[in-house]
């Protein structure tokens, strides 16, 4: 190993023990100040999902476990209400749904506005492929006649500087 | 005979530009309601000044009622009091769901008495318009009506449905457009209705 290889294996891995670290920070940084006492395991995992899946309606995009605005407050006690009276996750989705509307919630329902979000990359992809196969140059006789000619005619310039 | 070579990405970048362009003047943060034509959310609140007075949703039967959800902390709210002052006394039907955002309900640091004390202040210095004021203790009827934030107003038939849900501050423009034609009817109605009565 080269010295430049390894200062660029050490840098790399500074670089990920500093993202790695950075990602369960943040993660334990949520802010969930409140206490909230679960009596099942279940109770305390369907909590944590449900508050990372809904999202705040006032804020542009957070979900209501890192939102601090009241609104977010009072979603995070009422889902651990919901929770705790033993709703499971889609009864506390539809709850939120019925409320908030498809906003609420950061998986979009598959309906006739929304299924574009499907539809557009998926024939972004095909377009491009069908340019990309129609563009290809295509190897004509004449051309490999033309290269063939030139090959010559490097061949001899070859020939004549020895 | 023009190239399509030209032609098609030129097309695709115009249809783009549109998209965006129209993107500028949008507002991300209008949505719809999904508490219009519904039926008010079934609620059993206190009065805030006389909390032995609980309220049911029958306050809102046989009547025309604008609910203006709203804090003495919204500086929005203090904004539009004047001109809802203005519009109950021509003799608009108003009733407050009031919330207080530093009134936690578990961990209160506020007493129900500061509350008032500041509601009758602020009401004696912008204007009262307000029948009475629903005190929406734990913010859960606010929830179900989908409430973000304060204020909003809802228009309520004499049915008790909703029938217009507003975010924002009420001012002659929105009276004008948004819910004077849809009152005008209503009371109308109303008016047909205790004729025939």
């Amino acid at each position: 190993m080269n010295l430049l290889t390894q200062r660029l294996f050490i840098i790399l891995s500074i670089w990920a023990v500093l993202m790695l670290s950075g990602l369960m920070f943040s993660h334990d940084a949520q802010a969930t100040q409140e206490n909230y006492q679960f009596t099942t395991e279940q109770q305390r995992k369907d909590f944590k999902r449900l508050t990372k899946e809904l999202r705040c309606p006032m804020c542009q995009n957070q979900n209501i476990a890192d939102s601090d605005a009241m609104i977010a407050h009072d979603m995070r006690r009422k889902v651990y209400q919901l929770v705790s009276e033993g709703n499971d996750h889609d009864q506390v989705i539809d709850f939120m749904k019925q409320r908030y509307g498809d906003f609420v919630y950061y998986q979009p329902p598959v309906n006739n506005s929304t299924i574009w979000l499907w539809i557009l990359p998926f024939s972004v992809l095909l377009i491009g492929g069908w340019i990309l196969f129609k563009r290809r140059p295509e190897i004509t006789p004449s051309d490999t006649q033309a290269e063939a000619d030139l090959l010559a005619k490097a061949d001899e310039m070859l020939e004549k500087d020895k | 005979m023009i190239n399509t070579r030209f032609v098609v990405p030129l097309v695709a970048f115009t249809a783009l530009v549109f998209f965006l362009y129209q993107g500028l003047f949008s507002d991300p943060r209008q949505r719809d309601s999904q508490a219009l034509a519904k039926p008010m959310p079934t609620f059993s609140l206190p009065d805030l000044m006389e909390p032995s007075v609980i309220y049911t949703n029958d306050v809102f039967t046989d009547e025309v009622t604008l609910l203006n959800i709203w804090g003495v902390w919204c500086v929005t709210c203090a904004v539009e009091l004047p001109y809802l002052t203005e519009l109950s006394e021509q003799g608009v039907r108003f009733v407050g769901l009031y919330y207080d955002q530093d009134l936690d309900p578990d961990f209160g640091t506020k007493t129900l008495a500061r509350v008032q004390q500041e509601v009758i202040e602020t009401t004696n210095q912008l204007g009262n318009p307000f029948l009475f004021n629903i005190f929406d203790v734990y913010r859960d009827t606010s929830l179900d009506l989908g409430v973000t934030g304060a204020p909003e107003t809802l228009l309520i038939d004499q049915q008790g449905i909703i029938r217009v849900h507003h975010i924002g501050d009420i001012n002659p423009r929105v009276w004008d457009s948004k819910f004077a034609p849809i009152y005008n009817e209503l009371m109308a109605q109303q008016s047909l209705q205790q004729t025939e009565n």
